[in-house]
């Protein structure tokens, strides 16, 4: 009936060590959890190494210093260089002498990345957002559907009301008042949606366990 | 000690096992509830459909690790059983770089399910790539740069699936299926700069943050938690693309069971938390 793959014997045992917990600590859960915790980055050390490391430095610098190929070839492999200097000067920051020169790295890294992600986020999270929120009532209108419109005017609603609460430049009274606890309402039901969510993706992982155990390791299920 | 009192202080040692019991019994004992298909999945499940047999191919991205394990492998074994009963030819990739093992345990799995399915003709797996962002963007300048080999090593030119993939245009669609952030990102990127066709998969957690993506037509369609792998997992039974296990759709008795004690243990403890304060006013 038991599995007869060490492995899965080795998976189960594990699992069972890391489950002990709810009872109380224990020694076996701390073997498990530090298991997990060094056999992981080890994985991750090897999988960037041969994935990335390897094919993307070590291989163009070696055609590079060893002058593989023509000319332009051995030149282009050798622009590797500034990315792996660049690179290397993140370690700067272990040495108290040299740490300044972290910054060269870290200027580059965010020049580049605010380049590239500042008008593609602009686009995809804001400006795309703001024209949903307003054709989410447009179109079920000019296709007359009733709850597509409601639908449409509640989003509305709650995104209005949401920046409102969050418009803290006037003291919230009157109009801004009655809006901003609206949005704590809408907010709050967002809170809960999320929380509801969260319960059914933490029972997702247990149920996933308890299937392994029942299926992989004692066969009782299929 | 009153009930009230008695309520107030039950061993949460005691919801565990409460908790256990309604995961395993229904798992032993299916109770058979149903599943209703959501018009995400169900949209989700039409764009693949749409894709005609032995053409473009779709890309999967399985951007997860073993921890969000059991709420995303059955979507990503679910999309692969649907290309490889449709001839759907599938690239899969990874993001992630514990999902290495997982991508390509998933397709040994669903490719024993069609002998006549062959790899490098049907299907590829590409492997790992750090940096996603930047990987987003070289698909779209470049594939060949990007992954001038496949998962294997072997030169992608010699590849047949991969040949002819210069970037995302020469695919149907991408799915991703992620644990994290990563969906963002492909929205960003791969959508926002290349208008590419995108579905994705995503753990129940982060499932309310990107419903807004639905609504603006950024995501094709999307599964949510174990209930959108079960949900699919349903329509690939309905339309008889698969009869195997439906491992999320197992667990949906399970998961209904423990949210009834959860509800009730919530309603008990707010009835108890407004007793004792109406006792002490």
């Amino acid at each position: 009936m038991f599995s007869t793959n060490i492995w899965i014997w080795i998976a189960a045992f594990l699992t069972l060590a890391i489950f002990s917990f709810l009872y109380k600590d224990n020694p076996l859960y701390r073997f498990a959890e530090h298991l997990f915790v060094g056999m992981s980055m080890g994985y991750i050390v090897v999988i960037y190494w041969y994935n990335n490391m390897v094919p993307n430095m070590v291989n163009p610098l070696l055609v590079f210093f060893r002058g593989f190929g023509n000319f332009s070839q051995v030149w282009l492999n050798g622009l590797v260089l500034i990315p792996t200097i660049l690179g290397i000067l993140f370690l700067s920051m272990f040495t108290k002498k040299y740490s300044y020169l972290i910054l060269l790295p870290l200027a580059v890294d965010l020049g580049l990345w605010n380049g590239v992600t500042v008008p593609a986020v602009l686009q995809a999270d804001v400006l795309k957002q703001a024209q949903g929120t307003l054709l989410g009532i447009h179109t079920p209108l000019l296709s007359g559907q009733v709850w597509g419109v409601v639908n449409g005017l509640l989003i509305l609603v709650g995104v209005i009301t949401t920046l409102s609460y969050f418009f803290f430049s006037r003291e919230h009274k009157g109009a801004l008042g009655v809006s901003s606890k609206v949005g704590i309402w809408f907010i709050m039901l967002g809170f809960g949606a999320s929380f509801g969510y969260t319960v059914m993706a933490r029972l997702s992982l247990l149920i996933g366990r308890v299937q392994f155990l029942l299926t992989d390791w004692i066969h009782l299920i299929k | 000690m009153s009930w009230r009192e008695r309520l107030f202080k039950i061993d949460r040692r005691v919801l565990y096992l409460l908790i256990a019991v309604a995961v395993v019994v229904p798992l032993i004992k299916p109770l058979g509830l149903p599943t209703a298909v959501t018009p995400h999945a169900q949209h989700l499940f039409d764009a693949v459909d749409r894709i005609p047999p032995r053409t473009k191919p779709l890309l999967l991205s399985m951007d997860y690790s073993p921890s969000v394990m059991p709420e995303l492998q059955p979507m990503s074994l679910a999309i692969l059983r649907h290309c490889f009963a449709k001839k759907v030819p599938v690239i899969v990739m990874t993001l992630d770089p514990n999902g290495v093992g997982l991508a390509e345990d998933a397709i040994l799995k669903a490719a024993a399910e069609y002998p006549e399915i062959k790899e490098g003709v049907d299907y590829a797996f590409i492997g790992f790539k750090a940096g996603y962002n930047v990987v987003m963007i070289g698909i779209g300048q470049n594939f060949r740069a990007t992954f001038p080999t496949d998962g294997s090593g072997h030169p992608v030119e010699q590849v047949p699936i991969l040949a002819n993939i210069k970037n995302y245009d020469d695919f149907a669609m991408v799915i991703t299926i992620a644990g994290s952030a990563i969906v963002e990102s492909w929205i960003i990127f791969a959508v926002t700069r290349y208008h590419v066709l995108l579905g994705s998969g995503i753990t129940a957690v982060s499932s309310a943050d990107y419903y807004p993506f639905l609504q603006t037509g950024q995501l094709c369609g999307m599964l949510a938690g174990m209930k959108g792998g079960a949900e699919y997992e349903e329509l690939l039974d309905k339309h008889d693309y698969s009869h195997a296990p439906k491992r999320a759709s197992q667990g949906m008795d399970a998961i209904s069971s423990a949210h009834i004690i959860i509800i009730v243990f919530i309603i008990l403890g707010n009835i108890s938390y407004f007793l004792s304060r109406r006792k002490k006013a």
